[in-house]
């Protein structure tokens, strides 16, 4: 069988040796969009591969391939890969990916335990994802003392852009370095509420912004989206 | 900006009542909004105030928001005004129009005027007809401008016709005005009165007539455009005149039954005076027309032999070359035969869809039946619209004669201009340039073929 082949190709799969072995792989991945017994079979044949050892570069095509097949089962294998230097940023690409509350609950376990980039990108997910669960713990990052923590955390709520997020968004009272991310993200999550059709929640955000405090480029935003949203309303 | 919402938004904040989901604006918040939007009108940054008209222009839909914001037309300054008016144009409510005619009835200042009258061509209907007609002789030419504009814009089902019907009884610097408007609405359905206006006594009366019946006529009205062709003042209004009926030829595709519908339209006037469409003919082209021009270049009237010739020089395309050759060749009488050669030469060396060496083929043949040292400094002239190096080859030896090298000469420096010849023949045309170079007494001669040696350009000076 050539998907057989593939996967024990894969064992010895590396930097600069040929793909053709493992396309089978790939082939069998994508035949099986609409197909849930063989997705489910390939998602247990990339997770054994997965614990099994095989480079780093397997690895990572075995976190590619998930991307597409990967369901909840595979998400405590992605998890545990979170904290590894080299395998992190594709195991959240694979976890960004699956649906379901327990990506993204995963993702929140790791916060304490990650640092440096590899926390950032946990971060990033979790507003990739847009998991308003996360409001909370992305709100007490807004407070870290790593400025990239506390920028990173304020991107991902103005990309989860619901009225929670926008009201931790607001009670924040940032340091001046991060000011200017946390009003981009404020205003982010006005128009993601306007485009969700809650035009009255956006326009309050709005209104906040277009005080004369505010630097004159995010005052002509804030007017901009309230018109937006009094064209909504009128 | 309200500061109601933020009053009432901060003291949330401070009670923590955000915690809970954001309550729902009230309907006031339009009625607020809107006064936020005129208020950005007089805000003295430019794009907060372009934020305003955005809204304007696109959002906050309905008759009464428009006729909320064309009441605050009479409180802004005139820049204000300008803008507002411009916004309500393009939103495109004529609920705004009242607004807009109270303000170009008091109005004053010039650019409101304008504003203001380029706003009725959007939001006027016929009613505004002669309002607009009016200001086409307003002493501003600015207002003058708009009103003309707002009248091809202007919407309506009877404008056209209304226009037309002003038409007929306007001044004629109006009609001439109003003729240009009806042809640039594409007013097909007012044919008849731009046909009119077409025989008009006044010459820019019917020059205007007959350029609109260019752009919107139709085939089926050749025959109507014919009397507006004798009508013309020989010279420049013959000639546009002829233009616009080859225009209208042009609309049909098929060459034979184009030639057909001319030469139906044309004898529609009577065989007396057809001999007058010749050049128009010429003008129009086609195999159809040839034979009947051809007929008339070769038959025993002397007078109409010449306006045969005439009109086979003047075709669109070189497909008449080889009957002007024969007449040339046959010709007994001497200016009926320099007549033809010099059609024969104009034709050959016209730059139509043949190549580089068909035009000089052409040339060859002027050069072996041309009889005098003009007619031979004129296939010189003439072979430099054959951009070849056989054209340089065939001028060449020209520039030894001594009567000759001069033309020859400077055939030779407009070929070399096309750096796709000079540079696959680099060799070759080094050496014609240091000829020329070194035979022409002409400085921008001498200059231009130094340049093309060096491989530089050469700018034509622009005609003052």
């Amino acid at each position: 069988m050539p998907l057989d082949d593939a996967f024990q190709a894969l064992k010895t799969y590396d930097w600069g040796t040929d793909r053709a072995p493992v396309t089978p792989i790939t082939e069998a991945v994508a035949a099986a969009q609409s197909n849930a017994e063989a997705r489910q079979d390939l998602e247990s044949r990339l997770l054994a591969a997965l614990s099994s050892d095989i480079s780093r570069d397997a690895k990572d095509f075995v976190c590619r391939m998930l991307t597409i097949v990967g369901s909840t089962a595979a998400i405590s294998a992605l998890a545990a890969l979170l904290p590894d230097e080299q395998l992190s940023h594709m195991a959240r690409y694979a976890l960004e990916r699956i649906t379901g509350p327990e990506a993204s609950q995963a993702l929140r376990d790791a916060l304490p335990k990650l640092a440096g980039k590899l926390k950032l990108g946990a971060i990033g997910s979790l507003g990739v994802r847009r998991d308003s669960a996360s409001v909370s713990a992305l709100a007490n990052l807004l407070k870290d003392a790593d400025p990239a923590v506390a920028r990173a955390a304020a991107q991902a709520l103005g990309l989860i852009g619901t009225p929670a997020a926008a009201h931790a968004l607001l009670q924040a009272q940032p340091a001046a370095p991060l000011q200017a991310a946390v009003t981009d993200a404020t205003l982010a999550c006005a128009e993601a509420i306007l485009a969700a059709n809650d035009p009255a929640t956006a326009l309050k955000i709005y209104q906040t912004l277009a005080a004369d405090t505010q630097p004159r480029l995010v005052r002509l935003a804030a007017t901009r989206g309230q018109l937006a949203c009094a064209a909504r309303t009128a | 900006m309200s500061w109601r919402y933020v009053f009432s938004f901060v003291a949330c904040l401070a009670t923590g009542l955000l915690l809970t989901p954001l309550a729902a604006a009230d309907d006031n918040q339009t009625t607020e909004l809107r006064q936020q939007i005129v208020a950005l009108l007089s805000n003295p940054d430019r794009e907060f105030r372009a934020a305003g008209l955005d809204q304007i222009r696109t959002g906050v839909k309905g008759t009464e928001h428009t006729q909320f914001f064309a009441s605050q037309l009479a409180k802004l300054p005139p820049d204000g005004q300008v803008a507002l008016l411009g916004a309500l144009a393009d939103r495109g409510d004529a609920a705004a129009r009242p607004a807009v005619l109270t303000l170009l009835k008091s109005g004053q200042n010039e650019a409101v005027r304008v504003a203001a009258i380029a706003a009725l061509g959007k939001l006027g209907d016929a009613s505004d007809l002669p309002t607009l007609i009016g200001l086409l002789s307003a002493q501003a030419d600015a207002e003058r401008n708009a009103a003309r504009s707002s009248l091809v814009r202007l919407g309506g089902p009877t404008v056209s016709a209304d226009i037309a019907a002003a038409t007929a009884k306007a001044p004629p610097s109006e009609k001439v005005t109003l003729l240009e408007v009806l042809a640039s609405r594409r007013a097909r359905g007012q044919v008849k009165t731009i046909i009119t206006a077409s025989t008009d006594d006044n010459a820019q009366v019917r020059m205007a007539a007959m350029s609109a019946l260019g752009r919107v006529g139709q085939p089926e009205q050749l025959g109507e455009m014919i009397p507006g062709v004798l009508k013309a003042e020989k010279g420049g209004e013959r000639d546009a005149a002829e233009r616009n009926v080859a225009q209208v030829c042009a609309k049909i595709e098929n060459e034979d039954q184009r030639g057909e519908a001319l030469i139906k339209a044309v004898e529609q006037a009577g065989k007396e005076q057809s001999d007058q469409f010749l050049s128009l003919i010429g003008r129009v082209g086609g195999k159809k027309l040839i034979d009947y021009v051809a007929g008339i270049a070769t038959g025993p009237d002397t007078a109409r032999r010449k306006l045969g010739i005439d009109a086979l020089s003047k075709w669109p395309n070189s497909s008449v070359a080889d009957k002007l050759l024969e007449i040339t060749k046959n010709a007994t009488d001497a200016a009926e035969r320099n007549q033809a050669f010099q059609g024969f030469v104009k034709i050959g060396a016209t730059r139509d869809n043949r190549n580089d060496q068909q035009r000089l083929e052409r040339m060859r043949q002027a050069m072996d039946i041309a009889k005098t040292p003009e007619e031979r400094a004129l296939v010189i002239n003439r072979t430099r619209t054959s951009y070849s190096v056989e054209a340089v080859r065939f001028v060449l030896p020209y520039v030894e004669k001594e009567e000759f090298a001069q033309i020859a000469c400077e055939t030779l420096v407009e070929i070399s201009h096309h750096r796709e010849v000079r540079d696959r023949n680099k060799a070759e045309f080094d050496k014609v340039l240091d000829k020329i170079i070194a035979t022409s007494k002409d400085a921008v001669v001498i200059d231009r073929a130094g340049r093309y040696k060096r491989g530089e350009t050469w700018t034509r000076p622009k005609a003052e």
